[in-house]
């Protein structure tokens, strides 16, 4: 694990790239068949970046962020050889046992949707946070109770040194998702996964925890990859987004590209799917029609041609090639070839 | 937890009371009166002497006061198969044969069980895991008393290893007389492993799929702590809630196993005394049967709480 | 691939939608049942228990002996072509004696397994669909019964009742329907609280309808395990009760009465014993491994 630690040290060179993922392909094996979860996907996460993975439910992406944390178990699911994913140069699927425990929990870590299901209901709170430090650091009992203690002071957990004792199932679901952060953050981890973090919350509480990751990572200069369905909650918080869909990348840019030039079809369609609050019209709430295909048997062209309103011949041929528009924005999607007709649309 | 324990307690004791009142009037049922064969060729004096120590010659509802009340003070009556010995004095001395043949087939079953069980869930879907999983299913499709008789045919009769019947008697009663005891105890303990395998496995697998041990995984801990502290504990709270079943065979197990190698157990002389009829004594062990049973129940219930605290005893039943 | 102006004409064709495309949509049951056809260890039980269950019907048939005749110059013989499993000790083809066994014990567990059904089903039905004190009352009466265990009440009844027929289908089916009522009342209770019956009543369904429409089909896959663990559970505690000499009794003839004859022989004529145990152990593993298989049909999370 040392190479960690000199990477980190190589003499004053700044190295930027935290996280390489290269043609990242994710299958799991059911009694049905092969379902081709993500398909050659590539982006990297800089250092104390936000980069958010945003894409509807069963696009890949919570299927990518467990790949990252080593989460995939064959013979079930399985990460095809072709792909590599660098964790400051090094390739994580390489790893050996020693290395991965250095690397989880230390260097990287998850916080799950559902914090009641996610943490351990027979095991008090406190036990749950220690065990996050001890697996990393060497230190006294007391030291860790402490430090746990500062931990859930910090996530905003009134009466703290009390709730370390106590079970999941005593918290409310806000409390849990707080402890859950908790526990992300005890070995201040280079890297923080957040996969679908206020989903299960309230919308008033939802904001409470965006905000307090988002603090933490300033404190601690964590790159966080946030993953959400939700394209509303995104603006503020990330830098750069990736659009997904039927486990492929279709749209990557920085928050601004993406929100106010969107380039594929299918983000447009998520964007005027946030409802408005100016929006003084009596339209229906905007919802794309249709489904995603199914990844068993994927399209042999644009996943998304079934349901775009603009789709063209080549479309249902061919996957799109990526078109760039430059300062690492792109978008895979054929209306932007040459050869394409122009069209216009609003958001 | 005291009130609760009091209130179990109560609850417990209501428990047996009606037991041992349904049991009453189901013996009283029973066609015919248990001692007519006996007493048939006595002269008639003699004869009316016998009903009058059992108590037979009195009306029903009076018999049943007498036999509650002796209950409560722990007075079961005297046997009639086996005259002049109480009730209480047949069941202390045949209760220690049936306990330790119960425990040890326990510990040893429950023991390879819970161990099979784990290797089989962590070799999920491979050859071990099947071939554990078959011989499990295998073995709980023999029922004891050909297990038994099997055993005792090969071991004791052909190889003559160990003795074919008996059990260690006065101070072998509990530590020695190994030779006797093993036999029985494979009998038994074999319907253990195999139900406690299966169990282990399946509860095992579905902790395994719950997200809180993605979790444990995702802080770097070893796989042996994510097993021991996560899996385990979490996959133990079936376990626990199939304590009584264990009991129930042990006890169903006893029947078979003490008649078919001769020990002087509870089980052996239940089906004795029920098939002569025995009233007391038939009476006797079933509430000493139920109690031991209830109070697995109990401490099922109380080992819950312990295991999961999402349980809470103040709340009541589950 | 060659790029061409038509390429980027709008497309006309027809497009697919998922489920469309998919071509892959199946009912929960045909599911389950695709699962089971490719467990071979179900399927080769459920050949066997069909196999089984011919022989007990036509066994008796086919052997050329009767059942009761007696004939002291061919006891304890030897399987041989004329009596194909040997003779018992008084001279009976065990060939055709262990069918008849064989068809006494399995009538008596689907007889007993059905009484369980039956009254399980409704007894938790009437405790869900009343609800309050009636659930209160019934379940504290299963509480009392279920405080015992099985075998002494089982053993109890057959004293009372004595050693026939009807008093055996009513001494093992005493206590089994507690679980069977217990899993339907469960299952109710679960059901009336679910959020899409809410949904259906609030929309004027009645709420009976929907739970009938509901329930079966959820209930349905767990009332088949409970029948598959069932039955062998009844072909062994009546042997174990034939054994103990409280069951069936000669001339009746069960698998439990013929272990129990073959037991006073075994040092001798080993036959006898074996032959009746052999086919008990088939007939109950055959029944395990296809409730196994089962199980893990209907809950595929076991398998994956």
């Amino acid at each position: 694990m040392l190479w960690i630690q000199e990477c980190a040290n190589e003499g004053g060179i700044t190295i930027t790239q935290l996280l390489e993922v290269t043609n990242l392909s994710v299958s799991y094996h059911t009694y049905a068949g092969e379902v081709q979860s993500v398909r050659g996907i590539s982006f990297d996460v800089k250092e104390g970046e936000t980069l958010a993975i945003v894409g509807e439910s069963g696009c890949g992406k919570s299927v990518t962020a467990r790949s990252i944390m080593g989460l995939i178990k064959p013979p079930i699911g399985e990460i095809k050889l072709s792909s590599e994913i660098r964790y400051r140069g090094k390739n994580i699927l390489t790893f050996t046992s020693k290395e991965w425990a250095y690397y989880r929990g230390g260097e990287s870590s998850i916080i799950f949707q559902d914090a009641l299901t996610a943490l351990n209901p027979t095991m008090t709170i406190g036990d749950q946070i220690t065990e996050n430090i001890f697996a990393h650091e060497k230190i006294s009992k007391k030291a860790a109770v402490e430090r746990a203690t500062g931990l859930l002071e910090q996530v905003g957990i009134p009466d703290a040194s009390k709730k370390l004792k106590s079970y999941p199932h005593q918290l409310s679901g806000g409390m849990r998702q707080r402890v859950m952060i908790a526990i992300a953050f005890a070995c201040n981890p280079k890297l923080l996964i957040a996969d679908e973090p206020t989903t299960a919350l309230d919308v008033t509480i939802q904001a409470q925890i965006l905000d307090m990751i988002r603090s933490l990572q300033v404190k601690k200069n964590t790159s966080v990859m946030l993953i959400t369905h939700d394209l509303g909650i995104v603006a503020n918080i990330a830098s750069r987004v990736i659009i997904m869909y039927s486990g492929r990348i279709v749209e990557r840019g920085s928050s601004d590209d993406i929100f106010y030039h969107p380039k594929h079809p299918y983000t447009i369609a998520l964007l005027r799917a946030i409802p408005k609050l100016t929006d003084k019209s009596k339209e229906k709430l905007y919802s794309i029609e249709g489904r995603p295909p199914d990844l068993l048997d994927p399209p042999k062209g644009c996943p998304f041609a079934a349901r775009c309103p603009y789709c063209m011949n080549v479309c249902v041929e061919a996957n799109p090639e990526s078109f760039d528009f430059g300062l690492g924005h792109t978008a895979s999607c054929w209306l932007h070839h040459s050869q394409a007709p122009k069209v216009e649309w609003s958001i | 937890m005291l009130i609760y324990t009091f209130r179990r307690l109560a609850e417990m004791i209501l428990t047996l009371f009606i037991i041992a009142t349904a049991t009453f009037f189901l013996l009283a049922a029973v066609p015919g009166d248990p001692i007519s064969d006996r007493v048939e060729k006595l002269p008639t004096q003699i004869r009316h002497n016998m009903y009058a120590k059992y108590g037979l010659n009195k009306p029903l509802l009076q018999r049943y006061v007498i036999t509650m009340k002796g209950l409560a003070v722990g007075n079961f009556g005297e046997s009639i198969i086996y005259p002049g010995q109480t009730v209480q004095s047949i069941l202390h001395d045949k209760l220690p044969a049936s306990a330790r043949l119960g425990i040890q087939q326990m510990v040893l079953g429950i023991t390879i069980g819970l161990g099979l069980g784990i290797i089989a869930a962590m070799k999920k879907n491979t050859w071990i895991d099947y071939s554990i999983i078959t011989a499990a299913i295998l073995l709980i499709s023999i029922p004891h008393l050909i297990f038994g008789l099997l055993l005792q045919k090969m071991f004791a009769g052909n190889l003559g290893w160990f003795p074919v019947i008996g059990w260690p008697k006065g101070k072998d009663l509990w530590t020695g007389g190994w030779e006797y005891t093993i036999l029985p105890t494979l009998t038994g303990c074999f319907a253990y492993i195999a139900s406690y395998t299966r169990l282990l496995k399946t509860s095992m697998l579905d902790v395994v799929n719950q997200d809180y041990i993605l979790t444990a995984e995702s802080k770097g801990i070893s796989k042996a702590r994510v097993v021991l502290k996560h899996v385990l504990r979490n996959s133990m709270i079936p376990i626990i809630t199939n304590l009584p079943m264990s009991i129930a065979m042990c006890i169903t197990g006893s029947f078979f196993i003490e008649r078919i190698f001769s020990i002087p157990g509870i089980g052996m002389y239940y089906v004795t005394s029920v098939n002569g009829r025995d009233l007391p004594l038939i009476m006797g062990q079933t509430v000493i049967i139920s109690a031991i049973y209830v109070t697995v129940i109990f401490i099922t219930d109380v080992l819950y709480t312990i295991v999961d605290p999402r349980i809470q005893i103040q709340g009541g039943r589950k | 691939m060659e790029l061409t102006k038509i390429s980027f004409k709008k497309y006309n064709g027809k497009r697919l939608n998922a489920e469309e495309l998919s071509g892959y949509s199946a009912t929960y049951w045909k599911d389950v049942w695709r699962r089971l056809m490719v467990n071979p260890t179900a399927m080769l039980s459920l050949a066997a228990l069909v196999i089984i269950i011919i022989l007990v019907i036509i066994g008796p048939l086919i052997s050329g002996h009767d059942i009761s005749s007696i004939n002291p110059r061919r006891a304890n013989l030897n399987p041989s072509l004329e009596n194909w499993f040997g003779t018992d000790n008084l001279g009976r083809d065990l060939f055709t004696r262990v069918w008849y066994g064989a068809r006494a014990s399995i009538i008596v567990a689907l007889v007993c397994t059905l009484i369980q059904t039956v009254t399980g089903c409704l007894y938790g039905g009437v405790m869900a669909y009343f609800g309050g004190w009636v659930d209160e009352v019934l379940m504290r009466i299963i509480e009392v019964m279920t405080s015992m265990p099985t075998l002494l009440i089982t053993i109890l009844t057959m004293m009372v009742l004595g050693n026939g027929m009807v008093a055996l289908l009513v001494a093992m089916s005493v206590t089994s329907w507690c679980g069977t009522a217990r899993l339907i009342r469960g299952q109710v209770m679960q059901l009336r609280e679910a959020e899409y019956v809410l949904a259906a009543v609030a929309l004027g369904a009645s709420p009976f309808w929907v739970i009938l429409k509901h329930l079966i089909p959820n209930t349905f896959g767990l009332l088949m395990l409970t029948i598959a663990t069932s039955i062998p559970d009844y072909i062994f505690t009546e042997a174990g009760l034939s054994f103990l000499g409280i069951g069936l009794q000669p001339p009746n003839t069960s698998l439990g009465v013929l272990i129990s004859i073959g037991q006073q022989t075994m040092d001798f004529f080993p036959i006898q014993l074996l032959v009746p145990g052999l086919i008990l152990c088939t007939i109950v593993l055959a029944f395990n491994l296809l409730g196994d298989g089962l199980r893990d049909a209907l809950d595929p999370r076991m398998r994956q």
